[in-house]
């Protein structure tokens, strides 16, 4: 029915209208259309009322037919405040000139941010920018695209793998991502490759070094294979050995296989239970009455809502119970003899080493006993055999990464 | 004639149920407690006072007693009164 905002926007008036036949006069005004409201009586013969400006002066005839006099006592809306506004021109000035001074002061850059620096210090990161005119106090419309930017900073700081610049607000962010050196090789000292097991030597490759073997050659555990002392007995030189010596091992491996064994098959069935944690307490709720199982798996889940380390006293635990059933297997004889390589292979491999390569396996007898098959198999292995041992009693060789003459 | 027309429209409102003051040019009244009041279908303003506000209809009189009675708005047919209502009263012609 009313429109406070149109109102306040057009601007309206309350006006005294004095007169013996108001009622009158204020049915004209609403037939012609005209907005009149918050009409009250004051007096006998004065009532007062509020009305758009704008139709103010279509009261005139109504008054004149009436005989009321009407009188304005307050002038409200936006045309009136502008008025006013003009007035006090100063309170006006002032806040334009803030708004300006407010956008001014927000087209500077009043901060430069480094992230992402590693290595390199932030300081030679914010220099390169200054060069760019990337400083603290520029003003950004000087400044050229961030894209722009991003490359002339890339070219002034060769350390970089990337240079991201993002201007945020009166905040200028310059994002770093340093390049990936390559590891350098930690500095060894001087030692000797020995001989790790009693193996017959296969390959051997000296990297630095005198190698003190020959191929096919009996080793025992700890004897000399390359040697860190190089040179004839006038001119000698100790250096850090490097290289692969891989050699052949003999392994003999015992395994029993049982022919028969029980394992356990999930048959499928499964039983939520859902509890309510409280404090050590746990109380199930779900399901009421519970399914029992003769054997079952049982996997738990709890969900305790945490926070900056605390725990909340109430949390929620579910449990999965699987029901399994157990299931027996016969092996033949054959069948636990492969089994029982297989272990036995696995066990070489872990006991020789990642690279190790099996080269022969013998299987030097097998027997049935008790339900079991008794193996025992003959493996020969090739391995690196090579451990280091320092040189102890001798000072570091100046300056010898690992490297040097072989 | 003018029966004969009264009787049909009264007639007519029964058979499509349709609200009374849509058929009888008759006032709509809403109320919010004493507080507020709305009224349609009013045909001017007789007399306006704090305490008394007097209205005509098609067939009569309204008459709305207060204290500290406001017309918050009016339009031909509407009026939204304020204030503190005591009591409504039709005066209907004879």
């Amino acid at each position: 029915m009313r429109n406070g905002l149109q109102e306040w926007v057009k601007g309206y008036v309350t006006v005294t209208v004095r007169g013996k036949r108001f009622e009158r006069f204020l049915n004209m005004a609403v037939r012609a259309g005209m907005r009149i409201w918050n009409i009250r009586r004051v007096g006998t013969e004065v009532c007062r009322c509020d009305i758009v400006i704008a139709e103010f002066p279509r009261l005139r005839p109504l008054l004149k037919e009436t005989g009321c006099r009407v009188h304005v006592v307050e002038r409200h809306g936006f045309p009136f405040w502008l008025v006013r506004l003009r007035r006090r021109a100063g309170l006006a000035v002032g806040a334009v000139l803030f708004l300006f001074g407010l956008y001014m002061l927000s087209s500077f850059v009043w901060s430069v941010e480094v992230t992402g620096t590693r290595n390199m210090s932030p300081q030679e990161v914010i220099a390169a920018a200054e060069q760019i005119g990337i400083k603290e106090g520029a003003w950004k419309p000087k400044l050229k695209e961030p894209l722009v930017l991003r490359k002339e900073l890339q070219k002034l700081l060769p350390e970089a793998e990337w240079v991201g610049v993002t201007i945020q607000g009166t905040r200028v962010i310059l994002q770093v991502v340093e390049k990936d050196k390559p590891a350098k090789p930690p500095v060894t000292g001087p030692r000797n490759l020995v001989a790790k097991k009693r193996a017959v030597i296969h390959t051997i490759l000296p990297e630095a070094g005198q190698s003190r073997v020959a191929v096919n050659q009996l080793v025992e555990k700890g004897q000399v294979l390359i040697s860190g002392i190089i040179g004839n007995e006038q001119r000698q030189q100790i250096v850090s050995a490097k290289g692969s010596v891989k050699g052949e091992v003999w392994y003999v491996s015992n395994v029993s296989v049982p022919l028969a064994n029980t394992h356990f098959r999930l048959t499928g069935e499964k039983q939520y239970q859902h509890h309510l944690l409280i404090g050590p307490y746990a109380v199930q709720i779900w399901p009421l009455n519970r399914q029992e199982f003769a054997q079952y798996e049982s996997e738990e889940k709890r969900y305790v809502p945490e926070y900056a380390g605390y725990k909340s006293p109430i949390g929620w635990k579910r449990v999965i119970q699987s029901e399994v059933v157990p299931t027996k297997r016969e092996l033949t004889v054959e069948e636990a003899t492969e089994q029982a390589k297989r272990f036995a292979r696995a066990d070489v491999l872990r006991l020789a080493g990642k690279d190790a390569v099996i080269r022969e396996e013998k299987v030097l007898h097998a027997t049935t006993e008790n339900g079991k098959v008794y193996v025992s198999i003959h493996f020969s292995v090739i391995e690196e055999i090579a451990v280091e041992e320092p040189i102890l009693g001798v000072s570091q060789p100046p300056a010898n990464g690992g490297g040097g003459n072989s | 004639m003018r029966r004969w027309g009264r009787r049909l429209r009264q007639m007519a409102g029964g058979v499509l149920d349709l609200p009374q003051d849509v058929v009888l040019e008759v006032p709509r009244i809403t109320m919010i407690g004493h507080l507020q009041m709305y009224i349609e279908n009013h045909r001017g303003v007789l007399q306006f006072s704090e305490n008394e506000l007097r209205l005509l209809l098609t067939n009569g009189q309204l008459l709305v007693f207060g204290e500290q009675l406001v017309i918050r708005a009016i339009l031909p047919e509407e009026v939204l009164l304020e204030g503190r209502i005591g009591g409504v009263k039709f005066l209907e012609n004879p």
